[in-house]
């Protein structure tokens, strides 16, 4: 941290906090708007004193045999799982792309594992099971969506051609779907200070089995696509809630008034606490400044 | 110098990720028996601890520390939420107890850090009543709370005493570092 950052009281008192008994949703929210104003501070320097101050008041004692090979397995599952799920922070640089970066990486047969992140004897393997269920899925909600960061507009609706198969639902008529099937959360949005909140009302839709979800909005403002896009972040109780979950960009276009946007959560969601939107640079961030926060939708398990 | 096991973790070496299970499963455990309530409630924690520490691998730095204070600072977040969690709680130790936790013998603390060894003495320095403060908050994971009923000082007694031990051992640390010209922590 920086010495600036150090003559911060509320900071500071907000840190020490969170590294000696925690803090709440708000508060997390409110030490990274102070952060952002302090660039290049260490925010893990107090966190790294109490744990050195931890280890030294810590005698170490060796850990039961039973635990030890139920971490082995897990060890092992973890492994597997990484290669074909994308669970660490670095590979959810490659997960977070536009469904136009899907596309594109599509047509040209390439994207599906970062170099860095590629284990020798386990690439070929690996690239199958994401063909098979990484990328594939992606590519097909693309086009079914035909960008799927393109929200529907459901006012006024829209005009609908008869075809000689049934039409597919709407992002809106999904909206309605999964909330009729009886297993997904409905979570209001909340306003915050930032100016461009004011007047935003709407609702975030989640089904955790099936990691499906909507956005709902009324009042937010369009936004430049070539300037600036509005970001989607969950904020998982198994995750660093310093790093949430990317759930995609998206554009709200001039003269909605109400528009429904498909969330692409980058990698599985275990269980959300928060939902988030702020507004990001066009094509968005692996990590946001939270400069923009415009809504927050605290989930259920949120209070728990 | 045989790379970090978190590194390899990161590179994707599939055998790092047990090892990393030998080289700190103790440790590990260890912070997790002090801050939790029950045996049982600590081996889920440690479970939980090193999923995150196999995803968090990649942002290890060792300009920033050892891998055992990385390690640590991820158990104690982990366990500091999960405290959060089960707060209404209560504590099942006792006073006397606590009365009687202190420093580790450093002759049993087996290989210690760096860190580790300056944060001790940094702790030595500071007043026993912010040393008390430390020890029960940071050790032994009472909430701010908990330490006032614990030691009958007042709540904001207790807090400007965390706030400032933890930044004067922060400071000492870096003069020790600075005396031996090794690495910050």
């Amino acid at each position: 941290m920086n010495s600036a950052a150090l003559r911060d009281d509320r900071l500071v008192d907000l840190l020490v906090k969170q590294t000696t008994e925690g803090v709440t949703l708000e508060e997390q929210a409110e030490i990274e708007r102070l952060l952002a104003t302090y660039p290049g501070a260490d925010r893990e320097m107090l966190a790294r004193t109490a744990a050195a101050i931890a280890l030294a008041g810590v005698e170490e004692e060796p850990m039961p045999t039973a635990l030890r090979d139920q971490l082995r397995d897990n060890a092992a599952r973890w492994v597997v799982s990484r290669e074909s799920k994308v669970t660490d922070f670095a590979g959810r640089r490659e997960a977070r792309t536009t469904a136009a970066a899907n596309v594109e990486s599509a047509r040209d047969g390439t994207g599906r594992i970062s170099p860095s992140a590629r284990w020798p004897w386990f690439a070929a393997a690996a690239c199958l099971v994401l063909a098979v269920t990484g990328w594939w899925p992606r590519l097909r909600d693309a086009q079914d969506t035909q960008q799927a960061n393109v929200p529907v507009v459901t006012e006024p609706p829209a005009q609908v051609t008869p075809e000689p198969v049934p039409p597919e639902p709407t992002i809106a008529q999904r909206r309605e779907q999964l909330l009729a099937g009886g297993a997904a959360v409905s979570v209001p949005w909340s306003n915050t200070d930032d100016p461009a909140s004011r007047g935003v009302t709407g609702d975030v839709v989640w089904d955790n089995e099936k990691q499906t979800g909507y956005l709902r909005f009324s009042g937010l403002a369009a936004n430049d696509p070539q300037r600036t896009q509005y970001q989607l972040w969950i904020f998982d109780k198994e995750q660093d809630q310093r790093f949430p979950v990317d759930g995609g960009v998206f554009d709200i276009p001039a003269g909605a008034t109400e528009v429904v946007v498909p969330i692409k959560a980058a990698i599985a969601v275990r269980e959300p606490l928060m939902f988030a939107v702020t507004i990001e640079k066009a094509g968005g961030v692996v990590v946001s400044e939270r400069e923009h926060i415009i809504t927050l939708a605290k989930t259920p398990a949120a209070a728990g | 110098m045989a790379e970090s096991v978190l590194k390899r973790i990161a590179h994707g070496d599939p055998r790092a990720v047990a090892d990393c299970i030998d080289e700190f499963g103790g440790l590990v455990w260890s912070i997790a028996r002090r801050l939790t309530r029950a045996r049982a409630d600590a081996e889920d924690a440690v479970q939980e601890i090193f999923t995150d520490i196999w995803r968090s691998a990649a942002r290890f730095d060792p300009a920033q520390g050892s891998e055992k204070v990385f390690i640590a600072t991820i158990a104690r977040r982990r366990l500091i939420d999960r405290m959060r969690r089960s707060s209404a709680e209560p504590a099942t130790e006792s006073t006397d107890v606590l009365d009687h936790a202190g420093w580790a013998d450093p002759g049993s603390r087996g290989e210690i850090c760096v860190e580790a060894e300056r944060a001790a003495q940094a702790v030595a320095q500071l007043r026993p009543d912010q040393q008390k403060v430390l020890q029960l908050g940071i050790v032994n994971g009472l909430t701010h709370s908990e330490i006032a009923k614990t030691t009958g000082m007042p709540l904001g007694t207790v807090k400007t005493n965390m706030r400032r031990g933890l930044l004067q051992v922060r400071e000492l640390m870096s003069v020790l570092v600075d005396d031996t010209g090794e690495v910050r922590s």
